[in-house]
This record gives C-alpha cells, sequence and structure tokens, in this order.
C-alpha cells in the first residue's frame, strides 16, 4: 500500500501529544498504525516529549503517593485488564476498529451507506464508515467543522488528487468537497466530523433530511 | 541528567543563535540534578526482571513529581495531575516487562503510559458531565491505549533521536511549549524572545523540518 497522502504535523504532533478528541485520535491512530513515515514523526514528537518530561519542573508529590501506589502493585502486581474481546469480527476492518462496537448499516442515499462507530460520548465529533459504490458521486457537501477521512478500501477523487488505501484527507469548512468514487470498487471510509452537513446541489437537498448521524 | 547531556549535544551555532533567555533555561536545566546520566532503562528491566522495589523508588522518586508537573503545566488540576501521577507509576511497575529498551527511551515511554491516561481520565470526566446532563451514552471502556498499542515503535529509534538532534534548540523548544506543554502562544514568544507575530510560522518551520530530517534519512 502506498501511501501519499498524511495528516498535518500539527495534527500528528496533537495526536502524539493526547490532545485529540475520540474521533479524531482514532482516524489519525488508524492512519498512523499502518504508514511508517507518520509513525517515525509521532514517535519523535513522543521523544521530545520525553524530553519535556526531564525537564519539567517537579511538583510536590502527595507525601503518601509511593506507599498507596506500592499497595496498589501489592495487591495486582500484574495488568488485570486483558484487552476486551473483539466486539467485530469483520476480518476486513483494521486491528482498531474491531474493539469497538459499530452499528448497523443504513442506506443514506442510492450507492451510499454508513454505519456509525460507538464512542465513549466525550467529544463532539462522530465517527462512522462510510461506503459508496464504485463510480458514484460522493456527497455533494461542505461543513461547518472539521471532516477527517481515511481511506480503508477503495479510492476516490477531487480537486486534492487521488485517495487510496491508507491516504489520509483533512477538510476544513473552507474546503469544498466534490469527491467522485472510483470505478475499481466500493470505496469504504472512516471519518471523523465534527461540525454540520450542508449539503450542496440537488442530490444534497434530496438526501440532507436523511443525514442524521 | 539527560537534560546536560542533550544540552552538550546542541550543535554549538545553534547554541550561539539562541536569545538568551533560552540559553539560560537550557542551562538552569542542565546544571540541577546529579552529573551522571542515570540509566532508566536499566532501572525499569531490573523492575521487570527482578520486581527490584529499590529501582523502583528510584524511578519513583524522579519521574512521579515530574509527571505531575507535566500534567498541572498542561492544565490539569492538582488532583487529576496527582492521581495521573501515581496511575502512571503505578503502570510503569505493571507494564515494566514490556518496555523496549531498544525504543526512544524511558521519559518518552513513561510520557506516552501517562498521556493515555490523561486521555481516559479527561474522557471520563467529559462523559461524566453529558450523563449528568442528560444525554443517554453507550458504556464504553476506555480506548485511549487500544488504538496507541498498535502503532509499532523500535524499528526506527536510532534514525529518530539522530532527527531530533538536528533540530535547533529552539526548534525543539517550540514543539515542546506549543504542543506537550500546551503554551499559550505570548508565552512562547516571551520565552523565546522572538514576536508573537512570528511563534506560527516558527511552530510549522520546526514541524516541517522534523518532517524533513525524518523523511531526508528514509
Ligand atoms: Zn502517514
Amino acid at each position: 500500500m502506498t501511501i501519499s497522502h498524511h495528516p498535518p504535523e500539527d495534527l500528528l504532533a496533537d495526536f502524539a501529544a493526547g490532545k485529540l478528541e475520540e474521533a479524531h485520535q482514532l482516524v489519525v491512530g488508524v492512519h498512523v498504525a499502518g504508514c511508517a513515515r507518520c509513525a517515525r514523526f509521532v514517535q519523535a514528537v513522543e521523544h521530545l516529549a520525553g524530553a519535556a518530561l526531564e525537564d519539567v519542573e517537579p511538583a510536590p508529590i502527595a507525601p503518601d503517593a509511593f506507599a498507596r501506589v506500592m499497595s496498589a502493585i501489592h495487591e495486582s502486581p500484574q495488568e488485570t485488564a486483558a484487552p476486551p474481546p473483539a466486539s467485530t469480527t469483520d476480518p476486513d476492518l483494521p486491528p482498531a476498529l474491531r474493539r469497538y462496537r459499530i452499528g448497523k448499516r443504513r442506506r443514506v442515499a442510492p450507492g451510499l451507506s454508513l454505519r456509525p462507530i460507538e464512542l465513549s460520548g466525550s467529544g463532539q465529533a462522530r465517527a462512522f464508515l462510510l461506503r459508496s459504490a464504485p463510480g458514484s458521486r460522493m456527497l455533494e457537501h461542505t461543513h461547518t467543522g472539521t471532516e477527517l477521512t481515511l481511506v480503508l478500501e477503495g479510492s476516490f477523487s477531487h480537486e486534492g488528487g487521488r485517495f487510496g488505501p491508507g491516504d489520509f484527507d483533512y477538510g476544513d469548512d473552507e474546503v469544498d468537497h466534490r469527491p467522485i468514487v472510483g470505478e475499481e470498487g466500493p470505496c469504504v471510509c472512516l471519518v471523523a466530523m465534527t461540525g454540520d452537513l450542508r449539503m450542496n446541489g440537488f442530490l444534497g437537498r434530496l438526501i440532507g433530511p436523511f443525514v442524521r448521524l | 541528567m539527560i537534560a546536560a547531556i542533550r544540552a552538550l549535544e546542541m550543535p554549538i551555532r545553534a547554541e550561539a543563535a539562541l536569545p538568551r533567555r533560552v540559553a539560560a533555561r537550557l542551562s538552569i536545566g542542565a546544571s540541577k540534578g546529579p552529573k551522571a546520566k542515570v540509566d532508566w532503562a536499566d532501572l525499569i528491566g531490573r523492575v521487570a526482571s527482578d520486581g527490584d522495589r529499590e529501582a523502583f523508588k528510584r524511578l519513583f522518586e524522579h519521574f512521579a513529581p515530574r509527571i505531575k508537573g507535566l500534567m498541572l503545566k498542561a492544565g490539569c488540576s492538582p488532583d487529576e495531575a496527582e492521581e495521573i501521577a501515581q496511575n502512571t507509576m503505578i503502570a510503569v511497575w505493571r507494564k515494566a516487562h514490556q518496555f523496549d529498551p531498544g525504543t526512544a527511551g524511558a521519559p518518552a515511554w513513561i510520557f506516552t503510559i501517562a498521556r493515555n491516561l490523561r486521555i481516559d481520565s479527561f474522557r471520563r470526566r467529559a462523559r461524566a458531565d453529558r450523563l449528568q446532563a442528560g444525554s443517554e451514552l453507550p458504556d464504553e471502556p476506555d480506548q485511549a491505549e487500544a488504538v496507541d498499542v498498535l502503532i509499532s515503535r523500535g524499528q526506527d529509534a536510532a534514525r529518530i533521536s539522530s532527527a531530533i538532534k538536528q533540530l535547533s534548540a529552539e526548534q525543539s523548544m517550540v514543539v515542546r511549549m506549543s504542543f506537550i506543554e500546551e503554551r499559550a502562544h505570548p508565552e512562547i514568544a516571551s520565552a523565546l524572545g522572538i514576536p508573537l507575530g512570528t511563534v506560527k510560522s516558527r511552530i510549522r518551520l520546526a514541524m516541517n523540518r522534523l518532517r524533513d530530517i525524518l523523511d531526508e534519512d528514509a
């Protein structure tokens, strides 16, 4: 898989610093897990974070902190929490997504369906899997917030280029997306979205009311 | 002290180009603490293989107050910072066998543990607020680590530390201050002695430079 579109550096740095909300962390994380180049960048920022940790002014810790830590360790010296069992068995999904509950596929328009990903509810952005039929024109839309898209399967193209598996697309309210799905097969994307979708054009007005995620 | 070693490794010209305040800050960092570099990786190894409490105590005494300090700087409340510091140290013990000394190093590893705990703590709080406000939310386990564990670390450790060394002192400071310590731009401007209007472009330049150096070595 040749990846040609990567998240912007500041988004990767926010990811490494732990500042992204859940939906964004998920989409960036799935990209980084499959992209050696971005994994290096994230590790470099973590390395800088390690240096910051070494240099920071130490803050006095509670007097009983060490005793409390030792008694917690004494109670269970090993990690107890085994990773929760995979909630989805779909082998086509990236491993990171197998631990999430993924809702039923909902058809939103001819050739277009989505499956919401259940997040913990701590953030504002929603995450979902978007599947569009080969050759179809995806939602013609602008949005009021940001939209992160990671291609899992198939491809789409818009004025920014062609996006295939592993490619990451970053959209904000200044971008007017008119993506067209590649002919080679359906396109499945992992999407994190904040703000409202504003449908443009006839197709948008037609299906707009149904795109409530 | 790693700070001392890092300061020594800075290229001379970068050091010379530094505004006085940064140079002062770096040398203050370098002068505190013992001169000898403590081998944190070795201590973590002893915790993993022998459950060595002495080794763990040294790790605790060094890192717990620093984790708390960093969390305070990044905007946590004192209680939250204390809790994250303690939970990070518990996790350091429990995960000691997973630590790979070939990776970015002990401080970076400990940072990632603290970071993931902070994400979980933040999300729990945000969830609680929304539940209290009457939202119905799914019952989901904490996931910060779930995504993180998929990222492979280690193959590129040498390349990454050599790339970091190629950044100027100002460039690594600007990334640290804006992303890790989450300082406001006016604060960054005054700490580095640069005009407020250039902070944004300095951050972007530093990030691009880091990306370029990492790509060059590929
Ligand atoms: Zn990438």
